[in-house]
């Protein structure tokens, strides 16, 4: 007998457990109520660099194996700007692809380096011949996200 | 002794408490640790088709997604769709992304499905509702505590630590060791 109530105690909690999902809320409870335009972000981003927003658009991408990231749609076109989470805090589902998408998160940069394309002459010889070409640069790429907390999907 | 008595009692109940959570936590775990070989939430299915191309990239958005839709001859309802360059249209549906490029002439179809069981086992392995299951999670991992402690003074003599047990015991330890002295 105790063994049937305990099998029923934790059927029952495993199926509220699943239920959980349904709120579509990811991470802390947005905070923040004036809403920014991701391309005003896009615009002119240093200038958000450190600071809290609040922004919407639609997801266009997601992390598919992890859910740490998704790509939010710019009100303008052919923009766009990914927000990034901390792995495991919060899980973005693929289904939320096309959705709209209500974030809160902090703008920041990092920068990362990519080796310039090769100019300048006796490039393509080297190339060619598999040789590092001396008129390689190194290429400093600044690259701006959304740090996520909170979001409504 | 009575303790002992106790302690395969303790072992025994929360063990048949466990079993289906330790089943489920054992499964998203291999699934998990192999993340970078496949997706362990979602079969991701993608494959490419011709379309006819257009020179044309001025069209507005809402004409590119209907050429891409009359190309393909696709009549499900749209959920939503970006334009990531003017060449580019991705257009969204249920469990489905379409990317055209309607200048090369190509659109790649990616269609997504549950990987059922899995999916749920990571859901609750990753805490991902949060809330109330984390305590749940927390008692399990108390639970599996116990199990360890009770299931090493269970039995005794030859089978018991003081027997064969102490080598096996020693085994557990040694293990995690190694691979710390490892890649640690």
């Amino acid at each position: 007998m105790n063994k049937i109530i305990s099998i029923f105690l934790y059927t029952f909690i495993l199926l509220v457990s699943l239920q959980a999902e349904d709120t579509k809320k990811y991470g802390e409870d947005i905070a923040l109520t004036e809403k920014t335009k991701i391309s005003d972000i896009v615009k002119s981003p240093q200038d958000f660099v450190g600071e809290k927003v609040l922004v919407e658009g639609t997801v266009v991408n997601v992390c598919a194996k992890r859910g740490c990231w998704i790509e939010l749609a710019s009100d303008k076109e052919f923009e766009s700007i990914r927000v990034k989470v901390q792995d495991g805090v919060i899980v973005f589902p693929m289904e939320a692809k096309g959705k709209k998408a209500l974030v809160e998160g902090e703008v920041y940069s990092f920068e990362y380096e990519v080796e310039a394309e090769c100019s300048g002459s006796g490039c393509k010889e080297n190339e060619e011949k598999h040789e590092d070409c001396e008129h390689h640069k190194k290429e400093t790429k600044t690259i701006y996200q959304i740090r996520g907390i909170g979001a409504e999907i | 002794m009575k303790w002992r008595r106790t302690i395969r009692v303790i072992h025994r109940d929360t063990g048949y408490i466990v079993a289906l959570l330790t089943i489920i936590y054992a499964i998203s775990g291999i699934a998990v640790n192999h993340i970078n070989d496949w997706n362990p939430n979602y079969i991701v299915e993608k494959h490419v088709v011709t379309i006819k191309p257009l020179s044309d990239t001025l069209l507005t958005k809402e004409e590119a997604v209907n050429y891409v839709l009359s190309q393909l001859q696709i009549v499900d309802s749209v959920k939503n769709s970006f334009r990531p360059t003017p060449e580019i249209v991705d257009i969204f549906f249920e469990g489905k992304t379409i990317s055209a490029n309607i200048k090369v002439g190509e659109a790649a179809i990616e269609v997504i499905n549950d990987r059922y069981v899995f999916k749920e086992s990571n859901f609750l392995h990753l805490n991902t509702p949060k809330k109330l299951w984390t305590w749940i999670a927390d008692l399990f991992a108390v639970a599996l505590v116990l199990l360890a402690i009770t299931g090493i003074f269970m039995n005794k003599g030859k089978h018991g630590l003081k027997g064969r047990g102490k080598w096996f015991v020693a085994l557990g330890i040694v293990i995690p060791i190694i691979f710390l002295f490892l890649y640690y």
